[in-house]
């Protein structure tokens, strides 16, 4: 059967999109890949600027916001480009038989790779800015891993939901500011008020971003409970995702 | 008796469609959750259909009677709701010219997108590309500029070649050959015809009665979602301009 040849090249396919979707988003710009360093560090200028002295309490500053920021890039522009990934290819979706999942999995990997590939000047910033080498670095391996299936199981649940409601869209265009700032990225959790702070918990990012810092601000083995936490809440939104997709994408014809 | 490639029995398809009694965000609170805001349409009503292998097989149909749905189902872009279907043999659907084609990116990179979507593998894809080069007369360096300075027929030249690159078991066809000049167009024919004679299946959807009579021998006409008339050319083609004039 077709469905089955077609899923023996999957890898082949994830590939070849995600390498376009990569030089689409950079295409005719005259400084391409830099620009998904210029974002980050514009970011992290201001901080500097602002809340250096702010929070003058938090050693290492610099690279304490700039942890937060690498990662926030990551989920921010994943949630973008997956949010318009099936209703962008609507044209091919309704001309080959291929996999649907085929493009917002790709989106993701897209900005995977330009991930990985923005860590290696990061890296750089964040030796002068003060990180330590240490073996505790390496579990930045599974974080990372961890990481992309929470950001794959959320930008799935709403690249799916888009196609029906596109208010989806323009409602995380004007949540994901007000999340960038719910989240400690700028600032540590421990200034937080203690009665707020469990309100602060309820959002999936905090936990992400603590476990990043302990890795690399701390050179610390995260605890037992923050990798439960975080892997718990990756594997129940890659599941909801993928179940919310699967019951709804033989009636994405009709709304592309 | 001749080999059957595609049967189709007793096949329903639903979309899921927008209820036009909640239009707004304001009518589904009014409505206290109790409208959906969604609801079945009904396309395909129960189709049946045989193909044989080697057969060109025309379908005829008003507009909307659910003649690209039926296409869209065989080659397994929709899922049916309910229904048999069974396929023998590697489809290439040729819905529409052109689709998938990103115009920021060159020639040579949409042969490898679209073939590698197509389900080609590199070797595959290297022949594919070797014959788009040929069929589509687009030159090397046509190919390796952007498809956004294409004019319209080149695009079309494009698309039309990597559709027709390899050659499938069974062949659909969408109204795709009314394109780009004259010269381009009697070579689309020529393809067809030599995919044809490889011993593939087609089945075609088209308008034009005389394009259809020309290549086809056997036809179906769909009437709101129904076979109405499974018969040679002829008498399919008589029956389908009978529907336009009962009224008149």
């Amino acid at each position: 059967m077709i469905s089955i040849n077609k899923f023996k090249n999957f890898p082949n396919l994830v590939l070849t999109i995600a390498v376009k979707n990569i030089k689409m988003k950079y295409k005719n710009s005259a400084l391409g890949f830099v620009w998904s360093l210029l974002h980050p560090l514009a970011y992290l200028l201001i901080f500097i600027l602002v809340f250096s002295n702010a929070f003058a309490g938090v050693e290492r500053y610099s690279l304490f916001a700039l942890i937060g920021l690498v990662f926030w890039t990551f989920f921010n522009s994943s949630i973008n480009q997956m949010l318009q990934a099936i209703i962008a290819n609507a044209s091919v979706l309704k001309t080959i038989a291929i996999p649907k999942l085929l493009f917002p999995f790709s989106a993701l990997i897209a900005e995977l790779i330009t991930f990985l590939l923005s860590l290696i000047p990061f890296f750089g910033l964040m030796f002068f800015f003060g990180l330590q080498l240490s073996v505790e670095l390496l579990w930045l391996v599974p974080a990372v891993i961890i990481f992309a299936f929470f950001t794959f199981g959320v930008g799935l649940l709403l690249c799916t939901l888009n196609v029906f409601f596109r208010d989806i869209g323009l409602l995380w265009n004007t949540l994901s500011p007000a999340i960038f700032y719910f989240t400690p990225i700028a600032y540590s959790s421990s200034l937080i008020p203690e009665k707020y702070l469990t309100i602060l918990q309820f959002n999936p990012l905090l936990h992400y971003i603590n476990l990043m810092r302990e890795i690399l601000y701390n050179n610390a083995t995260p605890s037992l409970h923050l990798w439960a936490v975080t892997t718990g809440i990756a594997v129940s939104c890659t599941v909801i995702g993928l179940l919310v997709y699967n019951r709804l994408k033989n009636n994405f014809v009709s709304f592309y | 008796m001749a080999e059957i490639v595609i049967e189709v029995k007793n096949l329903y398809v639903d979309f899921f469609v927008q209820n036009q009694a909640v239009n707004s965000f304001k009518d589904l609170v009014m409505s206290l959750g109790l409208k959906s805001p969604f609801q079945r349409k009904s396309i395909l009503k129960g189709v049946d259909l045989e193909i044989k292998k080697g057969e060109c097989f025309a379908l005829m149909g008003k507009n909307g009677s659910g003649k690209s749905t039926l296409l869209r189902t065989l080659a397994g872009i929709i899922t049916p709701t309910s229904g048999e279907m069974i396929v023998n043999g590697r489809i290439a659907p040729m819905l529409s010219i052109g689709a998938g084609l990103e115009l920021e990116l060159s020639g040579y990179d949409n042969i490898k997108i679209i073939a590698t979507l197509m389900g080609m593998n590199n070797s595959e894809i290297k022949t594919a590309t070797a014959f788009v080069e040929t069929f589509s007369e687009l030159s090397k360096e046509d190919l390796k500029m952007q498809v956004k300075r294409y004019s319209a027929g080149m695009i079309a030249r494009l698309g039309f070649s990597i559709s027709v690159a390899q050659t499938p078991d069974i062949l659909i066809v969408d109204e795709a050959l009314s394109v780009g000049d004259i010269g381009f167009q009697e070579k689309c024919a020529q393809r067809i015809n030599e995919i044809k004679k490889s011993g593939c299946s087609i089945i075609y959807v088209s308008h034009s009665l005389t394009e259809l009579k020309r290549i086809c021998t056997h036809g179906a006409c769909l009437v709101d979602g129904k076979i109405a008339m499974v018969a040679e050319i002829d008498k399919v083609a008589a029956y389908y301009e009978s529907l336009f004039h009962q009224h008149a």
